[in-house]
């Protein structure tokens, strides 16, 4: 062993208390650091699992049709007036073809075409505006798992089939068996019957969302061949921007992924990042003071022992050395004590939260920043030792004696 | 006639505390030669400038003025990496209050000028330490803390470890000065086995009457001056 490093060992076993609470302090430190990592981690899974549970993933729609420039007269001074009409409902009419290229597609969980418009559901002079699905009845799980979530009557999506939210059965005092009509906002009107009631725990969806077959769709909407557009679930969600590139590329669809209509959590999960940043900032400055503090005052206190090393011989370097390994050790020591106290911690808590139904902070043991609070933490008692090792190399070794 | 060029030799050497109207001379001019294998000690009453001149020639601090040379090396332009070199290779320290590092054992204490140049603890050096124990009399107390030995023993310690990498001169600064009769026997007695032994050249400072008695030359120094040279180099 270099003799440096036994000597910054020894001093550190001799002072044991001030060690233990050293190394107590770095851990807490750790342990914070750790924490906070692990619950914005949690935090961000969680709130991507809850985005993306119900909404797919990549979303294939037509693309938005616009009239042609038709060159005029190039001497002539031109203006042009391009108008965009809602009066044609936009559809996919060769959604078949678009199904196939995304079914060859590697990668896709699911794939799913739909129908949607607006709509209202009325029973007697109660009436409730709804979004309307119209879905193929295999595919009703697809994207959003309405068959789980069913609290009342079945998931049968047959021609007369309302599938609804249990708010909008609550609001209307609708009950499985119940006949309602839903108009379209085409005007188009037809009598179903509510097969099944669902509580996603989604306003949205339990709110103002009904499904229907999707051949009653197209009666509702008047699209008698296409589809509004084609929904698709991926194996990696995280992998979204380059699927939507590469399927729009490859059907001539309009491809938009859930990334960039969600932009906003990732701000949100930015923001979040950036506080977590900033805690452990905190937390590595105080560990630093906390070494700093106590290695200098060991400076002071071994004065007379620096003193005499010198007069023996011992350059400044082997000083420095002394209280730089003292702090790499304080740093080293305390992060694997704190990143294991923390990892324990992270994992009691996120159990408990599992246990008690998620209702417990979303922490993920797993993403708590272990490798880099103990790497940023050894630098910090590194960072820490400096200023004592810069007094104690600089101490005159006859005033030391002489004291 | 072949004249042996000394060990140390000094002349005119001046040190000077502060500035201005508060500046302080210790140290007048002294001349002082010492030869190789000497057993001198140094005496004076306090505030004569004694520790003043140990501490300028084991290289802790630098004179104001005047020549110092070591083994024919001049030390006063010396960098301070070069003159802790020099310190570790030919000079040993022994002090009144012997100055042990507590949290390591005897036989550590006596490696430590050893392995803090080599970087390692080696087992030549470990041996040696041991030797040199077992030389002081403290083979049986190798592995004690210096918390765990007597005043004596303790100065028994810290000549080993003066000693440990064969200096050329040992400063010993009030050696006796804290012990009883008896261990400040043992020790007086130690150092000049050593002196001996070794052909170590020893500069003892002192009060005591007793150890100057002791010793080959006695040099006097007074008001920062040496005054009186009593005894001859051998």
């Amino acid at each position: 062993m270099p003799f440096v490093v036994k000597v910054a060992w020894r001093y550190l076993l001799s002072s044991r208390l001030q060690t233990a609470l050293l190394l107590s302090g770095v851990a807490i430190g750790v342990i914070a650091v750790v924490f906070i990592t692990a619950l914005l981690g949690g935090l961000k899974i969680y709130l991507i699992r809850q985005t993306t549970e119900n909404i797919p993933h990549v979303t294939l729609e037509q693309p938005d049709q616009l009239a042609t420039f038709l060159p005029g007269d190039p001497a002539a001074r031109q203006i042009y007036v391009r108008l965009k009409t809602k009066d044609r409902r936009e559809q996919i009419l060769q959604w078949r073809s678009a199904m196939a290229i995304v079914g060859r597609t590697g990668g896709i969980a699911a794939a799913a075409p739909l129908i949607f418009g607006s709509g209202f559901v009325l029973r007697g002079q109660a009436l409730a505006p709804v979004s309307v699905q119209g879905v193929e009845p295999e595919k009703l799980d697809a994207i959003s798992p309405i068959s789980p979530k069913i609290v009342a009557g079945s998931a049968m999506v047959d021609l007369q089939a309302l599938l609804i939210g249990v708010t909008l059965a609550d609001d209307l005092g609708l009950r499985v068996g119940q006949p309602v009509v839903l108009r379209s906002d085409r005007g188009r009107e037809r009598t179903l019957v509510v097969r099944g009631i669902y509580r996603t725990g989604l306003g949205n969806l339990d709110e103002r969302t009904a499904y229907v077959h999707i051949k009653t769709a197209r009666t509702l909407f008047d699209l008698p061949q296409g589809v509004s557009e084609i929904d698709i679930k991926l194996a990696d969600l995280n992998a979204a921007d380059e699927y939507a590139a590469r399927l729009g590329a490859a059907t001539g669809l309009k491809a938009t992924s859930w990334i960039s209509r969600n932009k906003q959590i990732f701000l949100a999960l930015d923001n979040q990042a950036r506080t977590g940043t900033m805690i452990k900032f905190f937390a590595m400055l105080t560990i630093m003071i906390g070494v700093a503090s106590a290695l200098l005052l060991t400076t002071f206190r071994r004065r007379a022992e620096i003193g005499i090393m010198r007069a023996m011989g011992l350059s400044r370097r082997f000083i420095v050395g002394v209280f730089l390994l003292q702090g790499v050790f304080i740093g080293l020591g305390g992060a694997l004590l704190g990143a294991a106290s923390g990892f324990a911690l992270a994992s009691l808590l996120g159990l408990n939260a599992i246990q008690n139904g998620g209702t417990g902070l979303p922490i993920d043991a797993a993403e708590g920043s272990y490798i880099e609070g103990i790497l940023v933490t050894t630098l910090c008692g590194l960072l820490a030792a400096l200023l004592p090792a810069r007094a104690a190399a600089r101490i005159d070794p006859m005033d030391a004696i002489n004291q | 006639m072949i004249i042996a060029s000394p060990l140390v030799r000094i002349r005119d050497l001046v040190k000077t505390f502060g500035e201005g109207e508060t500046a302080t001379r210790v140290l007048k001019g002294v001349d002082l030669d010492l030869q190789a294998a000497e057993f001198v000690a140094l005496l004076g009453p306090s505030g004569s400038g004694k520790s003043t001149l140990m501490s300028i020639i084991g290289t802790l601090m630098r004179p104001t003025s005047g020549e110092l040379s070591m083994l024919g090396r001049s030390l006063i332009g010396m960098a301070e990496d070069e003159l802790t070199e020099f310190r570790n290779s030919y000079l040993g320290f022994v002090f009144q209050a012997h100055h042990l590092l507590p949290d390591f054992t005897a036989e550590e204490n006596v490696c430590f000028p050893a392995a803090g140049r080599a970087g390692f603890e080696r087992a030549a050096d470990r041996a040696r330490a041991a030797s040199l124990l077992e030389r002081v009399g403290l083979a049986d107390r190798r592995a004690y803390r210096a918390t765990q030995l007597s005043g004596g023993q303790k100065q028994r310690v810290a000549l080993a470890r003066a000693l440990m990498n064969k200096p050329q001169l040992v400063l010993a600064d009030e050696p006796t000065g804290n012990l009883d009769r008896e261990s400040s026997d043992q020790v007086l007695h130690l150092l000049r086995e050593m002196n001996k032994e070794l052909r170590t050249t020893f500069l003892i400072t002192t009060h005591d009457e007793g150890v100057a008695a002791f010793c080959d030359r006695r040099i006097h120094i007074l008001d920062g001056k040496v005054a009186e040279t009593a005894g001859a180099a051998p």
